[in-house]
């Protein structure tokens, strides 16, 4: 089971405008003492088309990592003008905040970023390159998209991971359990007539 | 009899395997399939109860839900005393829960439903040794035990006191393991299995008392589980799904003589799940007829495969009633209120009902005293009646002492329990006390300038995140982390800290930054691919569709929705470590492109992308990596760099202070932001060596000098470690309690043409300096000295204060490690010789070691070194042995082997004390690394016999201390005996606890031939037994010896 859960995000400083940077207050819970850090970080999609365009605006080291509950503000600083294509420096687009253990992320939360003109002149005749410093940064913090993937807390190769996956192996006194997916019911063909009328 | 269906008690149409109403009747619990986990969620009594209160929003229905099981929830049971939950799933674990005060109500972050968490439960401790789904899990009377069963065909019992202990591992069942009943008064429980047999297992010595088949015979194992019932008079077990005259009976058990005369028929397929009322009933007295005295009559719930429910009276021939087609599926699990009049259950089509009795259906219930008195004639004083009473309760205590020592141990529990149980209400308050006064709130508004913020040896960030609440985690999981309040300053809290890192600083971790080379500096933080942006694209077509107007109006795109979901190609680990390591590992550069692809290749688990895109993100990773290339790497700097720098860059990571220090290094900032090393050519260090020796030796420098300048490097043949390169200037912190801080400043004046280094140390704000007529490569130092090694091979030692201790020692050849611990200095060099001094008594203690037998192997070299408080020398090598130089054998001994099969396969765990704190930070500890990955592998070994994992955990345990006695580590001895004499307890050898408990006590009588020490790193032999004997008395069978040693150790101290 995940020994980090991620209890909140905060968005502050939004909306703002573009050329802030990003902070995001972060509150987790571990279950245990985690003998390593935490790396987190918060990645600007530059573009929707292509992860070519993704920028890691930055990445910390979060530890010591006692077992409770914790807080810490991720700041990072604006993403990299000159790295947007031009098309989609306005309008939608997303930032991650992702934490990985040992190399393993177990935890994305993503968020829509709405890029925009504060001026209504400029929102009607956007100007071909993008103005950014009349830009202004909207995320829509009350939507995280939260994806969490399982990994091995444990911190052992891989392959041990794997293994423990596995189920135990058929030789163990010959006896494995049904298989059971989902719902666990045997396979019809399985069950022995042993349902009778009661007289 | 009422009948209600709560629609909304569900798992998403997932299916239910079990419910449970807790003891106080306001909950339960239900266990099953989530998502893509395992899923436990606590429900609400009151809407199943009353009307109003399900119409009532402001009533939640759904209290709280726990994702953390990896797999199906096959089982959830309360406590009989309401405090834990323990749930058993598919993915082998059986997790306990404790209700957490302190935290409010919380929503899972980002969860669809908006569905808030009213009571927060959290896993206070997971219990491994299953190596197959767990099927049911059972407390026994006053909670005393819990017990679980497995697909693995055993049955563990665990000391509910004191988790994760295991008390014992029931072996004899040779199917799956289905159910588990706890015979009311304590002195069984039962099991049933799919090998067509139900087990009874004694409590004393949890040595099988019957083994029922006949009823079984016909069965097969179609039932997904076999959950069995006590009655609550201790006098019936009825089984689940038996056969009688090839139909589908529930067999009744009479636990006279295990006689198995009656059944319940009726149901028309295999019967899955027995419960018996907790109440003992008594008939109705109805008025007008007369009070004629009846028997008392137990009542019971049968639910089938056939999807029907049946209650019976065990006063009635037929059953009280028949429920058809209350389910679409099997039923699954049955659970009565405490009260007896309620009953809860579900099915695996995901749904469940509730059924509610009247008295005039059941009868009267007996009041508790009655029950107890119908107990107390039947079977004397049981558990079940005296709550304080020993569990054993048939075993004849021989002994006051045993006596005294068993009922302090179950008042402590005692008293354990109900501090827990008060544990509630007085809990909220600590929230408050963790936060200093400070609110949350205000902690939040300046979190980004309090928190602190450091800068790790590669240049990146690294937050220390604030402890805002610790975890409610009861009384047995190990709280290592005890209170940490938020100080005013950040500093000071990073100091606070610190010390409680100790099981932090694992071998991937800079240890000593004040080594490092500087040209980390150069990579600071560059994004992974931000040099790696392509030419603009012309794409056009979504821009007009997302010129929005406001961000309520944003709409979901498919685009970035994959975003969300995939773990993206930038993050998983190897690109991040590709980015931190491009300059530092020159080495492997080459074919890192291509490796780093195929792992971010496995790595991928979501993903679904095409081929052209992973393409791109190659071209992007490998040009990424090219350009720091290109600006680090002249020619020959590769070169050299190649031959030295990787290892050294391991060795800084892993080496350096003595173990005590490993974790204030980590918090040296790194001064320096000009040093040789990776940017300038070697010609330039080679000059700074010329003029440092010209320095000490005048003239005449034309003759002298070039031989000096040939003499400093050996042959490289004989140069078997790696050595560390000159800085100009450089600092660590010493030690933290007084904080000693180092700092060296080289060729920092001149002198006459010559230059002088600086070597600099404050002591808790104190300074003093002295000067060096070399340049400084190393420096090392303890809370009692300081000790460097200059480019001349010179070593010099000072005290604490700045007082040159030892006139300058030559060094045979160039320095590789040098360490400080306590009064001892040990150097390591380059010609893999390594050296010991105690200072104090200004004396060797190993002298010019040769590490050649060491470094056998073609291409082992040493990967971590180390001294220990008591001066013992310590080197890990890079093939994951270590060893050490013992002292008085005078010969190097094997301390820990990474490789060691024992290592892996042996299990211990369960005998792993509560309180494991001590351990963990020893030398020992530090050799072996942290994931002494105990019995890691002994569930892969689960085919090996059971004998065998024994034997090995023994030779493991039996090597630990050993190991400790040689690094001369008391506490890790005194850990590791304990947790071998558990061992030797748990597995009942007596003949080796025997000889333990002699070796400890020694001879009673003095006599001179006696060559026994009364001491053993200064430990008191005879206080470790004392230590030692309560472990032996938890194991009544051992009560002789407990009582033989408790004499004689009386005897002892009486004299």
């Amino acid at each position: 089971m995940a020994k980090v859960q991620v209890l909140n995000v905060a968005v502050l400083d939004n909306p703002s405008p573009f050329g802030n940077p990003f902070q995001f207050e972060i509150t987790f819970e571990c279950m245990e003492d985690l003998p390593e850090d935490l790396e987190w970080k918060i990645i600007y999609v530059g573009s929707a088309e292509s992860e070519e365009y993704d920028q890691v605006l930055d990445s910390v080291l979060v530890g010591p990592v006692p077992a409770g509950r914790h807080m810490f503000v991720f700041q990072a600083d604006a993403p990299n003008t000159g790295l947007i294509p031009e098309t989609d420096a306005v309008g939608v687009t997303v930032v991650l905040i992702t934490c990985t253990y040992r190399g393993q992320e177990f935890i994305r939360i993503g968020y829509y970023v709405n890029n925009e003109y504060t001026d209504p002149e400029l929102r009607e005749n956007p100007p071909l390159k993008p103005d950014y410093s009349q830009l202004q940064r909207n995320i829509l913090a009350s939507n995280p998209r939260v994806t969490r993937f399982h990994i091995n807390w444990e911190g052992l190769a891989d392959k041990m991971e794997d293994s423990e996956n596995v189920d135990p192996s058929p030789n163990i006194s010959g006896m494995l359990p049904p298989p059971c997916i989902p719902g666990k019911m045997p396979a019809l063909g399985q069950m022995p007539d042993n349902s009778m009328d009661c007289l | 009899m009422k009948l209600l269906k709560p629609s909304w008690v569900s798992h998403n149409g997932k299916p239910i395997f079990s419910v449970d109403i807790h003891p106080d009747g306001t909950k339960f619990a239900t266990g099953g399939q989530g998502e893509d986990s395992g899923k436990v969620m606590i429900w609400n009594m009151a809407p199943v109860l009353r009307e109003e209160d399900e119409k009532n929003e402001n009533i939640p229905k759904m209290l709280c839900q726990m994702d953390n099981h990896l797999a199906c929830v096959n089982c959830v049971r309360w406590s009989n005393n309401g405090l834990y939950l323990a749930s058993g799933g598919d993915d082998k674990l059986v997790m306990v829960w404790k209700r957490a005060a302190l935290i409010g109500p919380s929503t899972v972050f980002g969860s669809s439903s908006k569905l808030a968490n009213v009571e927060q439960w959290r896993c206070v401790t997971i219990l491994r040794n299953h190596t197959g789904d767990v099927m049911d899990v059972a407390w026994s009377p006053h909670d005393v035990w819990l017990a679980s069963c497995s697909v693995d065909n055993t049955i563990v019992i665990w000391n509910a006191r004191k988790f994760p202990e295991m008390v014992t591992c029931l072996r004899g069942h040779t199917g799956l393991v289905k159910g588990l009943t706890w015979d009311p008064v304590g002195k069984y429980i039962a099991s049933q299995a799919d090998d067509h047999s139900l087990k009874v297992w004694r409590t004393v010595d949890w040595q099988m008392d019957a083994n029922i088949t006949k009823p079984f015979s016909e069965c097969g194992g179609t039932t997904h589980v076999l959950r069995l019932s006590w009655s609550p008079d201790g006098q019936y077990l009825v089984s689940a799904h038996a056969m009688n005259n090839s139909g589908p009976t529930a067999q009744i058990v009479e636990r006279d003589g295990w006689k198995t005369n009656m059944d319940f028929v009726g149901h028309r397929k295999a019967v899955t799940v027995v419960k018996f009322n907790p109440k003992i009933f008594k008939k109705k007295q109805k008025n007008g007829s007369s009070p004629k005295p009846s028997c008392p009559y137990c009542c019971c719930a049968v639910g089938s495969k056939d999807r029907s429910l049946s209650v019976w009276l065990t006063s009635l021939k037929r059953p009280l009633v028949v429920i058809h087609d209350l389910f679409d599926k099997s039923i699954m699990d049955i659970s009565w209120t405490l009260t007896g009049l309620g009953m809860l259950v579900c099915s695996m089509d995901g749904t469940v009902a509730y059924l509610d009795f009247s008295l005039d259906e059941l009868g009267d219930p007996l009041s508790e005293e009655e029950k107890n008195t119908i107990h107390q004639n039947i079977y004397g004083k049981s558990l079940a009646i005296t709550n304080t009473e020993v569990q054993l309760s048939t075993t004849i205590i021989e002994n006051p002492e045993m006596l005294k020592y068993q009922q302090e141990r179950q008042n402590s529990a005692q008293t354990n329990v109900g501090a827990a149980a008060a544990g509630p209400e007085s809990a909220a308050p600590k929230v408050n006390s963790v936060m200093n006064g400070e609110s949350l709130e205000d902690i939040r508004k300046n979190l980004l300038k309090k928190q602190v913020e450091t800068r790790t040896a590669d240049g990146r960030r690294r937050i220390t995140p604030l402890c805002i609440a610790q975890l409610d985690t009861g009384d047995f999981s190990p709280a290592l982390f005890n209170s940490a309040p938020i100080l005013p300053s950040g500093s000071s809290l990073s100091n606070q800290l610190a010390p409680q890192l100790n099981s932090d600083s694992s071998p991937g971790q800079p240890a000593s930054l004040g080594l490092r080379p500087s040209q980390d500096g150069v990579l600071t933080s560059p994004p992974a691919n931000s040099g790696a942006k392509g030419p603009e694209d012309d794409r056009d077509g979504l821009k007009s569709s997302l010129l929005l107007t406001s961000a309520s109006k944003i709409e979901p795109m498919k685009a970035l929705d994959s975003r969300f979901t995939e773990r993206s190609k930038a993050t998983p680990g190897v690109p991040s470590a590709i980015s931190s390591t491009a300059g530092l590992t020159p080495l492997e550069r080459p074919k890192d492109g291509v490796s780093a692809l195929k792992e971010v290749k496995t790595k991928e688990e979501t993903s679904s992308d095409s081929e052209d895109k992973m393409a791109a993100i190659n071209k992007n990773l490998s040009f990424a990596k090219r350009k720091p290339e290109l600006l680090l790497d002249g020619g020959e700097v590769v070169e050299k760099r190649k031959k030295g720098r990787p290892r050294k860059d391991k060795m800084a990571a892993t080496i350096a202070q003595p173990f005590t220090q490993v974790r204030s290094g980590k918090r040296v900032s790194f001064l320096s932001r000009h040093s040789y090393g990776a940017a300038r050519p070697e010609q330039e260090v080679t000059r700074s060596l010329c003029s440092a020796g010209r320095l000490q030796i005048t003239p005449p420098p034309p003759e002298r000098e070039p031989s000096r300048a040939a003499a400093p490097p050996p042959p490289a043949a004989v140069l078997r470690l790696p050595t560390p390169s000159p800085q100009k200037a450089f600092s660590l912190q010493v030690s933290m309690e007084p904080s000693v801080f180092l700092e060296v400043e080289n060729e920092m004046s001149m002198v006459a043409g010559s230059k002088l280094s600086q070597l600099r140390c404050s002591r808790d704000g104190r300074d003093w300096n002295t000067l060096l007529p070399s340049s400084v490569l190393v420096a090392a130092g303890s809370s009692d000295v300081l000790a460097v090694v200059c480019d001349d091979r010179m070593m010099s030692v000072f005290s604490c204060c700045g007082r040159r201790l030892l006139p300058a020692i030559q060094l045979a050849s160039p320095i590789s490690a040098l360490h400080c611990s306590a009064h001892f200095v040990m150097a390591l060099t380059a010609g893999a010789a390594l050296s010991v001094w105690d200072v104090q008594r200004q004396k060797a203690l190993v002298r010019n070691e040769s590490l050649q037998p060491l470094l056998s192997g073609a291409d082992t070299t040493v990967s971590q070194s180390m001294l220990t408080q008591q001066g013992v020398p310590v080197i890990g090598l890079s093939n994951g042995k270590s060893y050490c130089f013992s002292l008085s054998l005078e010969t190097w001994t094997l301390v820990a082997d990474k490789g060691d099969s024992l290592v892996q396969c042996a299990d211990f765990r369960s005998c792993l004390p509560s309180q494991d704190a001590a351990a963990s930070s020893g030398p020992l500890a530090v050799v072996q690394g942290r994931n002494l990955n105990a019995g890691r592998l002994a569930s892969r070994l689960s085919s090996t016999p059971h004998h065998l994992q024994q034997s090995m955990t023994l030779a493991f345990l039996e090597n630990q201390l050993a190991s400790a006695l040689t690094l001369q580590s008391s506490q890790e001895y005194r850990h590791w005996l304990l947790i071998y004499a558990r061992f030797l307890v748990n597995e009942g050898s007596e003949y080796r606890l025997r000889e333990l408990c002699k070796e400890l006590l020694g001879p009673v009588h003095k006599s001179a031939s006696s060559s026994w020490q009364p001491a053993t790193l200064g430990l008191h032999k005879r206080e470790l037994l004392r230590e030692v004997l309560p472990v032996i008395g938890e194991n009544l069978r051992f009560q002789r010896l407990f009582t033989e040693y408790q004499d004689q150790l009386e005897l002892l101290r009486l004299k």
